[in-house]
């Protein structure tokens, strides 16, 4: 058997934990039963250790980082998300923040597994170090989108309960998830301007011209002046709640139309499949 | 790789008027919003500026702390401490206030820059086979493609495309350089980059007694007329390693010439006539005439740009980027403390600013057991 056995196993076996901790942590927050919790955690982190030994088999078998095509982006996104969870839960032990960042890994996992998962040779183009800057900080970048969106989420979610009077909720205070998210948004756009940077940079070298409308320009260009909006509005008109949640929510939409709709439906040259 | 070309047109848009003038605007916004807060950011810079605290701010004071301590710690993460009558006030990361302005500076450099090297941009496209000189009068030099070769991996994929060029420049002896996908080459301030490549095949005619007649390189998809006969002779294709497809057309999996064969189509006076299939020197033979392709070598594409604007982009990037750091990290962080009273003022990041100081706070309990 040989390395690729391996890591489809291992990437099956961190794609089922990943579903059931998203299962447990709903359960923790309807029946707020902390062990259910702790559970939870444990299973996401087994499941990131797995994840990563999938990823690390990978690396050894294609001799480069896992960043080439749809698939191999996918399941770094997904890896992203879990690993910008777990620092957060580490950092500050908000356990119920998983209820709603870890659907989103599992939506993208799933995602990832209906991809071919061949390893192919480097085609010409991406034969660069700057391969590993520009969609390292993709990774980066989506993971802190996609954890703040959850924390958005769970802002609605703990606004609502707090109107219908319910108190003891296990979800932080939302005046936490809305700081929260705002910084994690702030890191995420810091990412997404150095992947639009390197990205030019790079397509200087590769395609003659740093920016040429390519579709997935385009739209990377236009989730940056979402978040762009959304950072000048939080700083300059102060804005918070509830309207700065569902901004986060639609600027995560519009990052995987970017990630997924670019690639589907529109014929550009940055679709490696 | 012909995607490429399709992409460059994408820009056509984009150089509409409507585009320009919205650019036009934003950028005349984007100055004046610079320019109208950078005074007042420029002031809050100075360690005289303290902004006052707010009276619904949390109160950090706990009764066990250790007001030196306390302040000692302050002074170890590195906040500019002066005392006050009775207590002190602490300032950090002051640059920060600018953080925006040098963001908005960079992208108005980013903007006008790639403006301004568009409107002088030159682009232009060739293809070249091994021996072909394409001079560049204007800019005082040549470049002759001495060979163009690609480099294959284990599957017969290709692994680069590789031009190798001499440049010979007007007082300078000439020199050789390689380039090749992601590896320009730069000569004078033209930019050169591998983008396409592909088949040029030999067409030979040559009548009954073998005397030769015509001669022509096509590529693939090229026709060539022959007069004589009235015949339009069209290559379909040259396949190095040809196979034929369920849907019986032909495809190459791989550059390397292992079964190399031609598809070939004729016309006579725009009439199909018949479809062929064949291999380097095979002839077919029409009315006097005899037909045949060899000889197939490899062609570059090379892309050449001049484009200064780029410059621009890049100090403008490096400016937006810096902006957002100072911004989002070195943003301008105060710390107030009289009598029974600490306080933290700071417009980002109100609350994790808070719960840092609030352990600090914490750590200066500690400290005094
Ligand atoms: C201005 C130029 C560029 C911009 C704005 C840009 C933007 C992006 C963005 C936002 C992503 C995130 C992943 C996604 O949404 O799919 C990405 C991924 C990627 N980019 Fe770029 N990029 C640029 C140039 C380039 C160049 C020149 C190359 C290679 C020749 C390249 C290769 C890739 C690859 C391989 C991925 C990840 C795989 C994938 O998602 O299909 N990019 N780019």
């Amino acid at each position: 058997m040989d390395i690729i056995f391996f890591e489809e196993l291992f990437f099956t076996l961190a794609f089922i934990a990943y579903t059931i901790s998203a299962v447990l942590f709903f359960t923790y927050v309807a029946l707020k039963s902390e062990k259910l919790g702790k559970f939870a955690v444990i299973l996401t982190s087994v499941g990131f250790g797995i994840h990563t030994i999938a990823i690390i088999l990978r690396v050894i078998e294609s001799g480069r980082l896992p960043f080439t095509n749809q698939f191999e982006f996918a399941t770094s996104f997904a890896w992203g998300i879990v690993l910008c969870y777990l620092i957060l839960h580490y950092a500050y032990k908000f356990t119920g923040v998983g209820a709603f960042v870890m659907p989103i890994a599992f939506l993208i996992m799933g995602y990832a597994s209906m991809l071919p998962k061949t390893i192919k040779p480097l085609m010409p183009a991406l034969q660069s170090g700057w391969l590993y800057l520009h969609v390292g900080t993709a990774v980066v970048s989506y993971g802190a989108f996609a954890v703040a969106a959850g924390l958005a989420f769970m802002y609605l979610v703990g606004e609502k309960q707090k109107n219908s009077g319910d108190g003891k909720s296990v979800l932080p205070k939302s005046e936490v998830c809305d700081y929260l998210s705002y910084r994690v948004i702030a890191f995420g756009y810091l990412m997404l301007t150095l992947v639009i940077v390197t990205g030019a940079i790079w397509a200087k070298a590769a395609w003659a011209r740093y920016w040429a409308w390519d579709p997935k320009e385009t739209w990377s260009l236009i989730t940056w002046l979402i978040y762009s909006v959304y950072i000048h509005l939080r700083f300059n008109r102060g804005w918070k709640g509830r309207p700065a949640a569902l901004f986060a929510v639609i600027g995560f939409i519009c990052v995987i139309f970017t990630f997924i709709g670019v690639n589907t439906i529109l014929p550009s040259i940055h679709s490696y499949r | 790789m012909g995607n490429l070309i399709v992409a460059f047109q994408f820009d056509d848009a984009y150089s509409s008027i409507i585009f320009i003038v919205l650019m036009g605007l934003f950028m005349i916004n984007l100055i004046g919003c610079t320019l109208k807060i950078l005074p007042g950011q420029l002031k809050k810079m100075k360690d005289t500026y303290y902004p006052q605290p707010k009276v619904d701010g949390e109160n950090l004071y706990v009764k066990k702390m250790d007001r030196d301590t306390f302040k000692k710690i302050i002074e170890k993460k590195r906040f500019k401490v002066i005392p006050t009558e009775n207590g002190f006030k602490a300032s950090k990361h002051r640059v920060g206030n600018i953080g925006s302005s040098i963001t908005h500076l960079g992208i108005i450099i980013i903007v006008l820059g790639s403006f301004l090297g568009g409107i002088f941009a030159e682009e232009g496209f060739f293809n070249m086979v091994p021996g072909d000189v394409k001079s560049f009068p204007d800019y005082g030099f040549a470049l002759r493609l001495d060979d163009f070769y690609l480099d294959f991996k284990d599957n017969g994929s290709v692994d680069q495309y590789n031009s190798v060029v001499t440049v010979s420049e007007q007082g300078q002896s000439p020199y050789q350089k390689t380039l090749w996908v992601n590896n320009p080459l730069k000569v004078k301030s033209l930019n050169f980059y591998q983008t396409t490549y592909g088949w040029g095949s030999r067409l030979i005619i040559k009548d009954e007694a073998g005397e030769l007649i015509e001669t022509k390189l096509l590529r693939n998809g090229e026709s060539y007329f022959y007069q004589r006969e009235h015949l339009s002779i069209y290559l379909y294709g040259f396949f190095p390693n040809m196979t034929i497809t369920q849907m019986g057309e032909p495809l190459t999996m791989t550059e390397q010439k292992i079964n190399p064969h031609y598809a070939v189509m004729l016309y006579e006076f725009g009439q199909h006539i018949g479809n062929y299939i064949l291999e380097p020197g095979q002839p077919i033979d029409y009315g006097e005439s005899i037909i045949y392709f060899e000889d197939s070598i490899l062609y570059t594409g090379l892309t050449y740009r001049k484009d200064f604007g780029y410059f621009f982009v890049l100090i403008g990037s490096l400016l937006l980027t810096i902006g957002l750091v100072l911004s989002f990290y070195f943003y301008p962080k105060f710390v107030v403390m009289e009598d029974n009273s600490i306080k933290t003022i700071t417009r980002q990041n109100t609350w994790g600013f808070n719960y840092q100081i609030k352990r600090l706070v914490e750590e200066s309990m500690t400290k005094e057991e």
